[in-house]
């Protein structure tokens, strides 16, 4: 993790360009902004997406595919799939090429492998149990966006670092004295390449 | 500033006691925790019990009742003559690794032993499985003082099996052997998820061995019947309320606790 944050800082205090970032906005509305991936943070061991910037520098929503292989489950292979929202709280500018925003946010996942149901099966009488294969996580963090003004290939890129939990767990941890924050938060670190 | 800051967000990471989690799913269950069952057992073994008489208590339904939960294992640990605590099941709501982490994690300040029976909550999602891994077998007997207690997983829909009763049959063979015999079972065979072969059978299988007490969770609420077989059904700790059995040669009492 350590080694991680000296990279991602080197990268953005190491690289000085003096070119402001025009962002082309694509004439096609559908096509992302941007690609991710994302490490940990309950959507997957890995997931993979894309990503609108909806609102410039306001919100962020983003489509991923998430997986965690058999080995790392210990159960099931599981597949997510999950919409993110992040939501920068304010954008300070670092230098003339890189951005950091305090970051807040949520995912929505759908999970329907590993013995969960959207449907509750018809087994159970009615009103019995609810859907769970819905989890939603809601998460805080810190976004460094670093822009490439002389690279051809990429325009710029965000590295983040989150907490973040799980809709039940924060219940857990808000009506028991005996469920800790640090017993329910886990931390999660992706990218953004922006094309 | 800005290093301290990262320094600062690393220090705050690094206290999360899951660094990194990959889904709700995830069925991990760290070295430490797993064949909690056996540890148990063997804890159990290694008390002396100066008398024949002895007391267990029955808390069930645990769920997300974590502050209850430490509640009563604190009123447990008061009473030195309770010998073990035995655990009805549900000890989760989602049956998911964290839901069985703060339980275990709670449980951990018990000074007693305790056995679990899993709960049909306990089965959902990836629940068997991780039940299996942390506490050990659905099925299993131990004796306390020529006194037998089988614990009996019972769960049919979130197991997507039929209760082993031929399992049951099998343990309760040789009951002629022991003083009494108990059978804990998270379901009451009145539940909604046995049919009436289930029911019929369960039921004779008890009467037929002269099992003193079959106990049992689930409905959230008492029930109590004494007969050639009694019936025990135990509130949830949601209700503060728990149970204490006191075994004494040929017969027991219960008392029932509401702190």
């Amino acid at each position: 993790m350590f080694i991680i944050l000296i990279v991602f800082s080197t990268i953005s205090f190491g690289q000085k360009s003096f070119l402001n970032d025009t962002k082309a906005k694509d004439s096609v509305w559908y096509l992302p902004d941007y690609a991710k991936i994302q490490f940990a943070g309950n959507i997957g061991l890995l997931s993979v997406g894309v990503g609108y910037e909806i609102i410039h520098r306001a919100w962020y929503s983003e489509f991923l595919y998430g997986y965690v292989p058999e080995s790392v489950s210990e159960a099931e292979k599981i597949h997510l799939i999950t919409i993110k929202n992040t939501f920068p709280i304010c954008t300070k500018e670092m230098g003339t090429n890189f951005t950091l925003s305090p970051i807040v946010g949520f995912t929505a996942s759908l999970e329907t492998g590993n013995n969960s149901f959207l449907k509750v099966p018809e087994k159970y009488p009615k009103g019995y149990y609810i859907t769970n294969a819905i989890h939603f996580t809601l998460f805080t963090g810190v976004s460094i966006h670093k822009k490439f003004p002389n690279s051809k290939m990429i325009k710029g890129a965000d590295f983040y670092f989150e907490l973040g939990t799980v809709e039940t767990y924060l219940w857990y941890a808000i009506t028991s004295k005996e469920v800790k924050l640090n017993d329910i938060f886990s931390t999660a670190i992706g990218v953004n390449l922006y094309f | 500033m800005k290093y301290l800051r990262i320094i600062l967000l690393i220090g705050i990471f690094s206290s999360c006691d899951t660094f990194f989690e990959f889904s709700v799913y995830e069925a991990s269950v760290t070295k430490e925790n797993r064949n909690t069952t056996f540890k148990n057992l063997e804890l159990l073994n290694n008390i002396q019990v100066s008398s024949q008489d002895f007391k267990f208590a029955f808390i069930t339904d645990t769920h997300y009742f974590y502050n209850n939960l430490k509640i009563i294992i604190d009123d447990i640990n008061k009473k030195e003559d309770i010998l073990f605590v035995l655990v009805g099941g549900d000890i989760t709501e989602q049956g998911v690794l964290k839901e069985y982490q703060l339980f275990y994690d709670i449980i951990k300040n018990l000074e007693k032993p305790y056995l679990t029976v899993i709960g049909n909550h306990d089965y959902k999602s990836n629940g068997g499985v991780i039940y299996k891994r942390m506490f050990g077998d659905y099925n299993y007997s131990f004796k306390v003082n020529n006194n037998k207690f089988i614990l009996f997983d019972n769960t049919v829909w979130e197991s997507n099996k039929e209760p082993d009763f031929d399992w049951l049959s099998m343990e309760l063979n040789n009951s002629k052997m022991f003083n009494q015999i108990f059978v804990v079972a998270h379901m009451p065979p009145s539940t909604e998820q046995f049919n009436d072969d289930m029911k019929e059978t369960y039921k004779s299988l008890l009467y037929e061995n002269n099992v003193s007490l079959s106990i049992h969770g689930h409905t959230h609420n008492y029930f109590y019947e004494k007969n050639t077989v009694d019936y025990l059904t135990v509130p949830t700790i949601k209700k503060s309320t728990y149970c204490i059995v006191n075994v004494q040669n040929e017969s027991y009492t219960i008392e029932m606790i509401a702190l």
